[in-house]
């Protein structure tokens, strides 16, 4: 007899559905499965055998041929389990044919019949909806992740006997089963974010703040350079709390990222949440642009719409730092392997800290011995052009005492994010109908346009141009984090002050190192 | 002593290249054998014979040796073709005031020109990591002896020496650098601007030939000659125990006077002036009152009234005020001065284009020079 089952498959963060055809004939006992499969697929039949057995179905001995198609996509993962279980059992006739009709099915099955997640569902399910089928059976661990998609069905997949139960309850009464409409995906957006870190808790500082407020009104791309122990980290983690929460969309989009690598348990609470993500700086190329034979995502598309934090900036390898510069211009990494292209979005405020030379104290000469020459390898293990699309650039020192058992209250994140919010209001319907966001994104052939000087301000930084020996990168990136200096104050034109202040935040540019 | 010699020849320039001998031993055996040239053709078993020489020296003779006669004529070459001069003992461009230290060196290879016998001299030493105070209280210094018409002596290091050079350069006076290192390498190589300025405007020095590299052994040695070469040694910037406490150890055998510049007690930078000071150095305070301990009255007036004459609005005089030569940053500035911060930022925007701070490191701030 012959079957066929519905089932998915991820590529990139995309998924393309699959039909497992199963069918049983006389003839020798066999188990033959066809369709390009990677190991873990073929690993399949031993896996379904034992589960059938252990949910006490009894087959009798023979020739199964089971067929995953289309045959041109190479099938990896351990969703297949489950369908090509469901497969034979209807070609043997165990479970009429009409029961799978119409439903998506994905889930590894474990020996004793038990269903257990996997990684990928939010991507099948949303394919499933897209090609019109209204039911996906997915295993109960990921049913949360299954609601994020709107208006569809979810059977909870507990084994490999109550999902035929189910199906079967489904098929008599399909009433009983109400599509979802992401209810708690919504519950989950008002809760309060990162609520172990608060700017609140960061006492003195002021100039930090100040700059990580800018950095995260333009999104712009922060360097903090300063001793251990300064508060660099905390700084960091502190920005992603005053972000916006993530639009619908967008959310959406990153739960996907989270989905693919199986790690839709830290978004599932808070969706809305804007990601932070702080690799350690031993990370491999692979870990940090996405990679494998058909690439995972890395770490700069967990932390897409969010912070990527990169603590010791100096320590990172060169190769992983380099990576970074087109995602960070295109906002999405191009992945190019033998079995195609994957796109996977990488669109970063990228925040990094480092020390100002190797021992971490200069320039208190008092604790730091290291000399010119020293600081100044120290720094060149940064590239330029890295450097270059690093907007804000800001010294930390260690708070005093005092700033630290000082009890006056300092302003804690959601009064921060409300005015960043603002601030990105004003931007939004300054880039209204063109492709960027912020102030940081501003391309240098629009920079007259919407980085409108006045007089003053103008004189001052063609003054300044020449006293600071400013590249042309450089004059951009002092007009753009002043546009977002004006914009938090809700100018018009970018004035003479916003110019001083975004001289202050320049980079690290020039030589470093000044006392000649 | 013999009469003066008009040049030297290249035995005398083979000798002088001799690492392994010390320069009181090449004299004496110049003067024990009457000429140069008499140690190079001189046969292997003589030389075995001459008894103030230890193994290690001989055998440095016996590799110097090697060199063939045309081996020397092209080291004379390049040393012309990179316009490297050479001054041997008991010639007349020698430094007199080298005549008299203990183990002078027998020849002094330099390119410039050597300073006028009758010039005073001051050597300007320092650390190399020294801090902003430091660099600028040696660069005022070597601007300031410049203006007395005083040469600055010192090692072209980085740091305390190569700012106090460069501080000389500035006011129009003239410097010597005393290299480790032979005259035709750059060291340190970040120093390339100051090393060319000295070659063309001042001078630099070593008792190495052309291509010895800057070897660590090498520099204590040449510490003597830059205190040997001055009268007086002035201390910027030393920590307790360093380099540059061995240059005032020579001074002090050679009898030279000490000066060291006070720092804070807690400022481990100098730790090392502080405590010559206790020992009996002389207190750097001001160029004036140090020229006067030279007995030398220039005519500074006109520099102590230049800082004067900053005519500074309220709030700049208020941030001004805040700053000294230790580096403040921005942090600091912003607790102290309670200003918003647009405020404190204009102000210090504009104190940085009168040129009276400068920032030194991101957002690290100090008094800049005002001349």
């Amino acid at each position: 007899m012959y079957s066929i089952v519905s089932t998915a498959i991820v590529c990139g963060i995309r998924s393309v559905l699959v039909q497992v055809e199963a069918d049983v004939c006389d003839g020798m006992p066999a188990f033959e499965m066809v369709g390009i499969l990677s190991s873990e697929v073929r690993e399949a039949k031993e896996r379904i055998r034992a589960a059938i057995r252990n949910s006490n179905i009894r087959l009798s001995p023979k020739k199964i041929t089971v067929n995953l198609y289309p045959a041109d996509i190479r099938k990896s993962g351990t969703v297949f389990d489950l369908p090509i279980a469901l497969a034979i059992l209807a070609a043997y006739g165990r479970i009429p044919q009409e029961y799978l009709d119409g439903i998506l099915f994905a889930g590894e099955i474990s020996l004793n019949g038990e269903i257990r997640p996997t990684a990928g569902i939010l991507p099948m399910v949303l394919a499933a909806r897209e090609a019109g089928k209204q039911v996906v059976c997915v295993p109960r661990e990921n049913v949360r992740e299954a609601q994020v998609v709107k208006g569809i069905t979810i059977l909870p997949g507990e084994s490999l006997g109550q999902v035929i139960a189910l199906t079967e309850s489904y098929f008599r009464e399909p009433g009983k089963y109400k599509p979802d409409m992401g209810s708690n995906i919504e519950e989950t957006a008002e809760k309060p974010q990162n609520a172990d870190v608060d700017f609140a808790a960061i006492h003195g500082q002021k100039v930090l703040k100040r700059a990580c407020e800018i950095a995260a009104s333009g999104r712009h791309n922060m360097l903090m350079l300063g001793s251990p122990g300064a508060g660099k980290t905390m700084a960091a983690r502190a920005v992603a709390t005053i972000l916006p929460p993530l639009t619908e969309e967008e959310a959406l989009e990153l739960a996907k990222v989270y989905s693919v690598l199986g790690m839709f348990g830290q978004r599932e609470m808070n969706f809305r949440e804007r990601p932070y993500r702080s690799p350690h700086h031993t990370i491999s190329l692979a870990g940090m642009a996405g990679g494998g034979t058909v690439p995972k995502p890395g770490e700069i598309s967990l932390a897409h719409k969010g912070v990527l934090f990169l603590d010791e900036l100096t320590e990172f390898k060169r190769p992983v730092l380099e990576v970074l510069r087109q995602p960070l211009e295109e906002r999405e990494i191009r992945l190019v392997r033998g079995s195609g292209t994957y796109f996977y979005p990488a669109d970063i405020m990228l925040i990094a800290a480092m020390n100002p030379c190797s021992c971490g104290y200069f320039p208190d000469r008092n604790r730091c011995t290291c000399s010119k020459a020293m600081i100044e390898r120290h720094l060149n293990k940064i590239s330029r052009p890295l450097l270059d699309r690093m907007d804000i650039c800001v010294e930390v020192s260690r708070p005093a005492l005092w700033e630290l058992t000082n009890s006056q209250p300092e302003e804690n994140s959601a009064l921060i994010r409300s005015r960043v919010a603002r601030t990105q209001t004003i931007q939004g319907e300054r880039f209204a109908g063109s492709k960027i966001l912020y102030n940081s994104q501003i391309p240098p052939s629009a920079i007259k346009d919407w980085c409108a000087m006045e007089a003053e301000g103008e004189k001052l930084l063609s003054e300044s141009f020449e006293r600071l020996e400013l590249t042309a990168r450089g004059y951009y990136r002092v007009l753009r984090v002043a546009r977002t200096i004006a914009d938090m104050e809700g100018a018009v034109k970018i004035g003479r002050a916003h110019i001083y202040e975004s001289l202050l935040y320049r980079s690290i540019d020039r030589k470093v190192w000044d006392w000649e | 002593m013999s009469a003066k010699k008009e040049a030297y020849n290249k035995y005398e320039y083979w000798l002088a290249g001799i690492a392994a001998l010390p320069g009181r031993k090449k004299i004496y055996l110049e003067n024990l054998l009457g000429e140069a040239k008499r140690l190079y053709c001189m046969p292997g078993e003589r030389l075995e014979q001459i008894p103030i020489l230890t193994e290690y020296e001989k055998e440095g003779i016996r590799a110097a040796k090697k060199k063939t006669e045309e081996d020397l004529e092209k080291e004379l070459a390049y040393c012309r073709q990179k316009g490297i001069m050479l001054a041997v003992w008991q010639q007349d461009t020698y430094p007199v005031r080298l005549e008299h230290i203990y183990n002078p060196p027998y020849g002094l290879f330099y390119r410039g020109k050597l300073p006028d016998k009758e010039q005073r001299a001051v050597s300007v030493v320092g650390a190399r990591n020294c801090t902003c105070y430091g660099q600028t209280v040696a660069r005022q210094i070597g601007k300031g002896l410049a203006a007395a018409d005083i040469l600055v002596v010192s090692g072209m290091a980085a740091g305390i020496d190569g700012a106090a050079q460069q501080g000389a350069l500035c006011g129009g006076g003239s410097t010597l650098g005393v290299l480790g290192c032979g005259v035709d390498i750059c060291y340190p190589a970040a120093n390339r601007e100051l090393y060319e300025r000295l070659a063309t405007d001042g001078c630099v020095v070593s008792e190495y030939p052309p291509r010895t590299r800057p070897l660590a052994l090498n520099f204590p040695q040449r510490n003597r000659i830059i205190s040997g070469l001055s009268d007086v040694v002035l201390v910027v910037e030393a920590r307790e125990q360093s380099g540059s406490l061995i240059t005032v150890d020579f001074a002090l055998e050679q009898g030279k006077d000490i000066y060291a510049v006070p720092g804070r007690i807690s400022d481990l930078s100098s730790g090392g002036t502080n405590r010559l000071i206790q020992q009996g150095a002389g207190i750097y305070l001001n160029m004036e009152n140090f020229l006067e301990s030279m007995h030398i009255f220039a005519k500074t007036e006109e520099n102590s009234c230049k800082k004067q004459k900053l005519s500074l609005e309220n709030l700049e005089r208020l941030v001004y005020s805040c700053l000294d030569l230790t580096p403040r940053n921005l942090e600091s500035l912003w607790a102290e001065t309670g200003l918003d911060l647009g405020r404190l930022v204009e102000t210090l925007g504009t104190l940085q284009e009168m040129g009276i701070v400068s920032e030194v490191f991101k957002n690290y701030y100090i008094r800049s020079d005002t001349d």
